[in-house]
């Protein structure tokens, strides 16, 4: 422990600079790529922030929920209501976020005390409840007709390039949010809920308080990025909310990493870069996705990003410091008689 | 904090507890003052019962369970916890993928109140106070240059040993340790006691410990309350305690009871 440890030293720095290379890319890309891969790209960072919620709830805090789609709905339709009755749009999406948090904490408060399977039931039924919503509340949603969606305009930016510079702020915004919450007080505590189950009461914590913050934190985070998708639609119906959106959701966190911070962005870039290219083989695409979720549950169970963790780890030739554990550097190590 | 003199530490009176139609506890009365006291008996004997029906685990059929005289039946665990009251469980539950200083740490998170929002966001002034008090009780238990391992990687010993310093930096007014010894090797258990002992007379901590090694047991704590079959066999220091007859035919065989007499 002398001296400086210069790894975790330099660690600022990088995290500034690698902020600033991101920032820097972000700003040029829609000059660079098409007015359509860019609505590509812009779709992978609103899938990435509705699924960061359920990295927040399933990953962090133990809880399948199937709610997303149902608050991704409700962002969508929030915001794109509100705006078209002369909320500018920020202050649409934020009042729309809030109202989704309510209804988090609404449908938590019941529901968290299930165990596991019945409530994943409950909240799946939630988001059927509320396609139901969608298509019946004609005077709201537009029923199937739908409901057009009033164009953010930065200036003289055009649609397609405003949505994605707001989409990638908020998805970075929300990245470094969580980031710190992943280290400090809140994060430990609903990974306490998650892995400890019965202490969390003797630790002076109580699992159902935090059980629906995690919930209706993801809510949140469903909400805003349902607000940016009625923006990348244009034109919202109640088709866009199904369950098999839900589906769509678990692939993405699955195939990430379902704890791991940047496994949304990289289950979200799986899901939406598949999906186009597999868009030829038309009712055959779910076949394919049915085959990878089985196959990355079977071989990698922890996702994409530990995969990758390891690939970079290989290749600086960089070993997890778990490897070279306490046990064999230690002068005087600490022993077990009987275990 | 204490209304009366007499009602400093835990006082249980009467506690009955059943499981179905399985009588766990019967009328138990159980004191703990600020020190070591020992709980022991045969396995079944309800010793853990006990502690969960202190800390909210169980909740009994009858009896009193008071800390300084603020009642404690009823209330929510996490409530109980807030009152003062902290425990180890017999294997350790730790978050294996998080590093010792943050599962200590943890003792501390539910501790927060709402009301020092720095805390509850976990802003970085506060975060390293919280960091440098665990990382120094952590020193206590000579465990401090584990800090920044993964739980996963140590000894069971180990693990148990952060679980009881994970409970004192609640800084509990009771501490409940189950079996801290079980599995844990000799060098570690004087590593546990030691800066137990001073913990216990430096903040007049009430010292509960179930433990299996009569030895050990006899060393710390001035009082033992032997349990078997779900009643107190008997309450005494460490003497009067290894010589009841009772004890020595509950705890090492009837036969062995006869031989020594």
């Amino acid at each position: 422990m002398s001296g400086i440890d210069w790894r975790r030293a330099g660690r600022p720095a990088a995290f500034v600079l690698s902020t600033i290379v991101l920032a820097v890319l972000a700003a040029v890309v829609p000059y660079y790529l098409t007015a359509y891969s860019l609505y590509i790209l812009t779709e992978v960072v609103i899938f990435a922030l509705a699924c960061l919620g359920l990295t927040v709830v399933i990953g962090w805090s133990g809880q399948v929920a199937l709610a997303q789609a149902g608050f991704f709905g409700v962002g969508a339709y929030g915001a794109a209501f509100l705006s078209a009755h002369g909320f500018p749009w920020f202050g649409a999406v934020a009042v729309t976020a809030l109202a989704a948090a309510f209804i988090g904490v609404l449908i938590g408060v019941p529901t968290t005390r299930l165990r596991g399977f019945y409530f994943a039931i409950a909240t799946l039924a939630f988001g059927e409840l509320m396609t139901q919503i969608f298509s019946s509340w004609k005077s709201f949603t537009g029923g199937a007709l739908g409901l057009p969606v009033d164009l953010l305009r930065f200036g003289s930016l055009n649609p397609t390039v405003s949505l994605w510079y707001v989409s990638a702020a908020i998805l970075a915004v929300s990245l470094a949010i969580l980031w710190h919450v992943s280290r400090t007080r809140w994060g430990r505590c609903l990974r306490a809920v998650r892995d400890l189950e019965i202490a969390t009461g003797s630790l002076g914590l109580s699992a159902t308080k935090y059980k629906v913050e995690a919930f209706a934190v993801s809510a949140i985070l469903g909400s805003v990025a349902g607000s940016l998708y009625g923006q990348a639609l244009t034109f919202i119906t109640p088709s866009s909310f199904t369950s098999t959106l839900v589906i769509e959701f678990l692939i993405v966190v699955l195939v990430g990493g379902v704890d791991k911070l940047f496994g949304a962005i990289v289950g979200a870039a799986f899901l939406v870069v598949v999906q186009e290219e597999l868009q030829s083989v038309g009712a055959y695409q779910r076949l394919v996705f049915g085959i990878a979720l089985v196959l990355m549950v079977r071989f990698l169970p922890g996702g994409l990003v530990p995969l990758l963790y390891s690939t970079v780890r290989r290749l600086t030739g960089r070993r997890r410091k778990v490897e070279a554990g306490p046990l064999e550097t230690d002068p005087n190590p600490v022993v077990d008689v009987a275990v | 904090m204490a209304a009366e003199g007499q009602e400093q530490g835990l006082r249980c009176r009467g506690l009955d507890v059943a499981f179905g139609g399985n009588s766990v506890l019967r009328q138990i009365d159980f004191d703990a003052r600020p020190g070591f006291t020992g709980l022991i008996g045969p396995n079944g004997a309800g010793k853990t019962t006990i502690f969960n029906v202190i800390t909210g685990y169980v909740r009994p059929q009858g009896g009193d369970v008071t800390l300084d005289g603020v009642d404690l039946l009823g209330k929510r665990r996490s409530a109980i916890a807030h009152t003062g009251v902290a425990r180890t469980f017999q294997t350790p539950k730790l978050i294996t993928e998080i590093s010792v200083l943050e599962n200590v740490m943890l003792g501390m998170d539910g501790h927060r109140r709402l009301r020092d929002w720095r805390s509850v966001l976990g802003t970085p002034g506060r975060e390293r106070t919280a960091r440098r008090e665990a990382l120094a009780a952590l020193g206590e238990f000579g465990l401090a240059r584990y800090a920044d391992q993964p739980v996963s990687s140590l000894s069971l010993g180990s693990q148990k040993l952060i679980e009881v310093v994970r409970a004192l930096v609640s800084k509990p007014r009771l501490l409940l340790l189950d079996e801290p010894a079980a599995g844990v090797s000799v060098d570690e258990v004087k590593r546990m006691t030691e800066p137990l002992m001073r913990w216990t007379t430096e903040n007049g901590l009430c010292l509960v410990i179930i433990e299996h090694d009569l030895e050990l047991v006899s060393q710390l704590c001035p009082t033992i309350t032997v349990l078997d079959f779900g009643r107190v066999l008997v309450t005494g220091g460490p003497r009067e305690v290894t010589s009841n007859p009772e004890v020595i035919s509950a705890y090492l065989g009837a036969s062995f009871a006869a031989e020594r007499a």
